[in-house]
Order: C-alpha cells, then structure tokens, then sequence
C-alpha cells in the first residue's frame, strides 16, 4: 500500500527524483525512509513533517517528494531558515500531543539548532515528566566529496547530551524500521541518516506497515572468530568489504553495527569480544573523543578479561572534513586502513 | 505601534476597572500582594543563608507578569523566565510546591531536579519549566501555538522574555515564524531596562522594542507597566485576537528592575535617583491598592486583611517545603526517557518511587 504510494508520489518531480523500488521489491535507504515517514503519516494523524525546503520541492534529497500533494501543506510545513524554531516549534507542538519530525537539509545545519536541541528538547522532560515525541533526521557523513558544511557526522556531539536517543543506520531495513520507532518514541530521537548511503545501498525491505527495529539493539552483520569490527553508519559497509578480503587472507572478522549510539548496546559489543578477544572500533566521526572512546572504555572497563590485544580505534583525525578527493580520502578510514588495522590486531 | 498610558486609560469616561468585577480587582490585589511579599521575604531568606541556590527578584514588575497572565485562561499556555515567577503564581500555581522547589524537595514541581524559579506546570496550568538560555522558550512557544492553530483550538500561548533576550537571535525567528504563519501566540517582552548590568541604549538602537513589532507584520504595544489594569486591557486585547485568529502581538512592558540580576548583584549601575523615583512613584502594588481605595472597591482595613493573608500563606508554603522530603538520591538517573515510567507515578512520603 505505502509502497505503491511512495512510488506514484515519486514521480515527476525534481530534478533528482527519489526513485522505485527494484521489481523484486528491493529499495534503497532512501526510499525506504520515505516509506516510513509516509506509512507514519498514515498511521496516527499527529505526526506531521516541518522542514527548509520539505514542500512543494521535497527536500534537498528528495526524500519527501510527493508528500505535500497526499498529505498537504500543514502536515508537510515549509520553514523559513530558522533551526532554532523548527526545533521549537517540534518541540512545542509535541507538548501539545503531537509528534512531529524535523527535517534538517544536512545534518551540518543542526548546529544552527544547537541551544534548542541539547538544551531546550533534551532536558525537558528530565525535569518536567512532559513526553517529548520529537524526531530530528537529516543526512549526516562523508565520502561524496561535500566539503566540511555538507559532510559533518554530529552524532557525538548528540550522545554526549543526556535525553537523545541517537540512530545511525547502515542498511535500509535497518533505517525503515528505527525511523518507524523513533517516530513511535515518546522521546526525543536524532535520527542521522547517511547521504553516501542513500542511493547507494539497496536491499528487499519489509513492506508490513508495523515493521519495526527496536532502539537500542546493534546487529551482528557479519560472524566471525579473530577480531571484533564494531561500527556503524557508512563504516558498516567499509567494515564489510574489508572483511572479504580478510577472509581470503584466512583472518575471520565479526561486525558489530551499532546501530544506536544512544541508547548503547554494551551486551552485543561484549558478547562479540568475548568470542573473538580482539576489538577495533571503526567510526567516521572525528577519533578524539569519539564514539571509539566510549565503546573502547566499556570493552576495557566491561570485557577486559577476554582481551587478547588493546582494544583499537580506527576515525578520521581532530580536522574539519575537507574537499579535495585526495585530502578527504586521506580523512576518511579507507578499506585498506581498514584491513591494516585487523591485521594487526589478529597478529598481536 | 500604540503606547498605551494610565493617563489615557484612565480619562473620567473611560471605564477604569477595564471590566473587571469587585471580585476580580480583589484577586489581583491577592496576586500582586502575594509576589510582592514572596519575593521580599525569600530575598530575605536568601541573604541569612536559609535558601539555597539562587533568587532572581522580579519585584517592581509585578504590574507586568499579574497583567499579562491575568488575561489568559487555564487552558491557554505560557513560557516564561525565571524572572516571572509573578506570572506563573498567577496562572495559578500552588506556592507550596513552589517553595518545595526552592528547597530541592520532591514536591516541588521539577522533584528536586531544578531550584528557585525555573519551574513550571506543563500537566497543570500549563506553562512551560524555565530554561535559562533566553529566549529559549520563544520557538516552544511558537510550536505550542502551531499544535492550536492546526487543531483548530480556541487556545493561546504567550511567551515572556526580558529586553535583554531580544537581543537573540532567537526572538527574530520566534516572532517571524509566528507572524507567517498567524501562529495564536502573544509576544511579552518585560523591559525592565537592564539586561544583567547592560541598560537599553547598549541593547538596541531603535526608541522602542514595541516598535519592531512592524519589521515582523504584527501590531506592537508599549505599556507602562506600574499600571497592572492598563497592562491587563492590552494583554486581554492581544490574547483575544490571537484566540480569534488575528495573529501574534508584541507587547513592551515597560518597568524597572529594583534589584539585581539575582541575589548577589547589589545593581549598582542603576542610578539611585532611577530607582527612587520608580519606587516612590510607580510601585505597582502600592498604585493599585491605592487605586482599590480610591474607588472604594476596598478600605484600608481590607488592604491590611490581604497582607495578612499572603503572610498567612507564606508561612503555611514554608512550612510544607521544609516537611517535604528530598528525593531519594538512588532516583538521579531515572526519568531521563519516559522508558522507565519515572514520571508516570506519584513520589512516596519517602522520597522515592520505587
């Protein structure tokens, strides 16, 4: 049903159209968003989507193209460019039992919302009760050559404020199904989805409208027995290409994808580590005091005695991301990095 | 923009009770007594190291925050700072739980996870738990009054701020989005002309803030504000035509802040001569007890009675505070999600919730 919707509503507009699901039901990460936001929208009459540019145009990436046509423009809300009060007005409204979800153009242009998002949305209902069905998404990451205000990965910035829930999916079951629940949640959410991943990624995709992911749970994407890769995001799907050529090198790689950051999974991280003793945590966001920290800290702190080495942190340095192809590749944890790393750590 | 004055309000044909009854012009006497007489004995409380945390005294504006919320009804919602706690009183809030809060007790309305005047009753009387990053309510409120409009509700948020956050960004975006979208939303700004120690000319160069209410495409008004019935008629007229669809007002209060940013601020930047004149001539309170009299709504003897009153009620909200129990310390991590249903049942005589 939604399927067949999104896909009549994607045509004819933009001059990058959002696109079809393959014919054997296959969909990219980013139709598969659409698809949540609009069967969300079909289901329960209070969620409503606000945003720069959401319209008539469909936002920068297309991905609510058609929407104003099924659902008009009061439930699909153009804003001026005003991060603050677009955070406010979801904010606000969700008070008043709606459940509105914000899109930012790029997940950068979140920092324009800062004070209302880590102050305002996030600590409100710690000391008010108040539910705060809040989500904010928007297309976060690197690797398509987008320069520093147009690659940014917020999503540290985001863990560290007590009352987020932070979702980074990989896959586009994975990013239907939290969206979906994020959406359900009476709690403030950051849904960062990946621009590399977009209409790169595609795989059959569930088409029961209560599909679901639950927050909060990582995935093994890929079991293995001599070293632990736990990532997420676009690094997922780095992590994986590196672990078939691994293979062929005879070292067995398991990939831990988080999934979310907030709430953190700590049992599937460590039930990884204690099969294979060796963990390398690969994330796209800057290393220092990263996501790498904590879960490095928690294998350490939680796991320790199964460590065979040190556990390993492989990001992109303490810079902003750069433009030109040969510097953000040099950023950016490549393949290869990637294969160093786990050859490394298997031979410690 | 309009300037609104006593005088004008207050020519011998106009109705000068703005329509209020006995009973009400008797209920904001109550309100006006009640903060003036909280703030200055909590002030008091302060400065012999009974209260912990911080004050932030509204007294000489209490002609703008009874005024301004005295025009809403229950089901309206309202943002303020935690210079307004006058506002919150007067929407209705329960001054024992709000001495509990001073007191960091579990009866407080934020169980003991905020103090002093960020406070609020969203579940109650509607209005929004204080954040200090002013304006920051400015956009929520914006969002609570888009979740009317698209209901369809006869209802109203109003958003309270100094002069000073109209210096944020913020408080351009909150009034331009309100004003595109005809948001049912009332704009108070309380200038009480000092922005922490930074007086108004340091603040904007135009003569007013009410007259910016035009760059938006929203009627603005200037109030003096030692008048709570002249203050209470421009509120009425902008939370009924917003109410009506009419759009959001920018309303300008002007007062003067008789103490400091908070408790330990002495205000030595505002000149002596300032101040004294504000306080002998445009005392709020006193005007309109004085008012009260004068028209022999009430007698002197009745004036005496409401002062005892609120004395009453202080001692009875300070003796609930100091009765209330803390919150249990095991219960610092919890309600941060509503996942671990934290909020969604009542605190124990102990403290805690199991």
């Amino acid at each position: 049903m939604a399927r067949a919707q999104v896909e009549s509503a994607a045509a004819g507009h933009g001059a990058e159209p959002r696109g079809k699901r393959t014919e054997d039901g296959q969909a990219t990460y980013l139709i598969a968003i659409a698809e949540a936001l609009w069967e969300e929208m079909e289901r329960d009459e209070r969620v409503f989507l606000l945003g720069e540019d959401i319209g008539v145009y469909g936002g920068a990436f297309k991905v609510t193209e058609g929407f104003i046509e099924r659902f008009g423009p009061e439930r699909v809300m153009d804003t001026p460019i005003a991060e603050e009060t677009i955070v406010g007005l979801a904010l606000g409204a969700a008070m008043e039992g709606f459940r509105p979800v914000a899109e930012f153009q790029y997940a950068d242009f979140m920092s324009s919302g800062f004070d209302e998002i880590t102050t305002a949305l996030a600590r409100y209902h710690y000391r008010s009760g108040v539910p705060i069905p809040v989500v904010l998404r928007g297309p976060s990451g690197g690797g398509v050559r987008a320069s520093s205000f147009h690659s940014f990965n917020p999503e540290p910035l985001f863990a560290h404020t007590p009352g987020l829930k932070v979702i980074c999916p990989a896959f586009p079951s994975d990013a239907k199904g939290l969206l979906k629940s994020a959406i359900r949640d009476d709690n403030p959410c950051v849904f960062l989805e990946h621009k590399w991943i977009y209409r790169r990624i595609k795989e059959p995709v569930p088409e029961d409208p209560d599909f679901l992911v639950p927050i909060g749970t990582a995935k093994v994407q890929r079991e293995g027995s001599d070293v632990t890769i736990v990532t997420y995001g676009m690094m997922v799907h780095q992590a994986l290409e590196a672990a078939e050529d691994l293979e062929h090198k005879g070292i067995s790689v398991e990939i831990v994808d988080l999934r979310t950051i907030t709430p953190l999974d700590k049992q599937t991280i460590l039930s990884s580590v204690a099969k294979t003793s060796r963990a390398l945590v690969l994330y796209e966001s800057h290393r220092f005091l990263g996501v790498g920290a904590e879960v490095g800290a928690v294998i350490a702190e939680e796991g320790f005695e199964h460590l065979d080495a040190p556990v390993v942190r492989l990001a992109p340095p303490n810079v902003p991301v750069p433009f030109s192809p040969v510097l953000e590749d040099a950023y950016l944890p490549q393949v290869a990095d990637i294969e160093a790393a786990v050859e490394k750590l298997a031979a410690w | 923009m309009v300037t609104s004055t006593p005088e004008r309000a207050r020519t011998p044909d106009a109705d000068w009770r703005v329509g209020l009854s006995d009973d009400q012009l008797r209920e904001l006497l109550h309100l006006l007594k009640l903060c003036r007489y909280f703030d200055e004995r909590m002030e008091a409380l302060y400065r012999q190291g009974r209260l912990p945390g911080a004050i932030y005294s509204g007294r000489g504006q209490e002609g703008t925050h009874v005024g301004v919320a005295y025009a809403l009804r229950p089901e309206d919602s309202l943002f303020p700072t935690h210079r307004d706690l006058s506002a919150q009183l007067t929407k209705g809030l329960d001054l024992k739980r709000v001495m509990a809060q001073y007191w960091g007790r579990i009866d407080g309305y934020t169980r003991g996870r905020d103090g002093n005047s960020h406070i609020g009753d969203w579940f109650g009387h509607r209005t929004w738990t204080v954040m200090s990053h002013l304006p920051i309510a400015y956009p929520v409120a914006c969002g609570a009054a888009l979740a009317y409009k698209l209901r369809g509700e006869p209802r109203v948020a109003m958003g309270i701020c100094g002069d000073g956050a109209t210096s944020n960004g913020r408080w351009h975006e909150a009034l331009n989005v309100s004003a595109i979208h005809q948001l049912p939303v009332v704009w108070v700004v309380n200038n009480n002309q000092y922005a922490y120690s930074t007086p108004n000319p340091l603040e904007f160069r135009v003569p007013t803030i009410a007259e910016r209410a035009a760059a938006y495409g929203m009627p603005g008004v200037r109030v003096d504000a030692q008048d709570v019935l002249d203050v209470y008629r421009v509120a009425r007229e902008a939370v009924e035509r917003a109410r009506g669809g009419g759009g959001p007002t920018l309303i300008e209060c002007v007062s003067l802040r008789w103490r400091g940013h908070a408790g330990h601020d002495p205000a030595k930047y505002v000149p002596r001569e300032l101040l004294e004149r504000y306080m002998r001539e445009k005392d709020p309170v006193a005007r309109f007890a004085g008012l009260l009299v004068e028209r022999g709504v009430i007698d002197e003897e009745e004036v005496k009675r409401v002062q005892e009153r609120v004395e009453s009620e202080f001692d009875e909200g300070y003796r609930f505070a100091q009765a209330s129990p803390f919150p249990v310390p095991e219960d610092v991590t919890k309600g941060l999600f509503t996942d671990d249903g934290y909020w969604a049942s009542e605190p124990s005589r102990e403290g805690g919730t199991g």
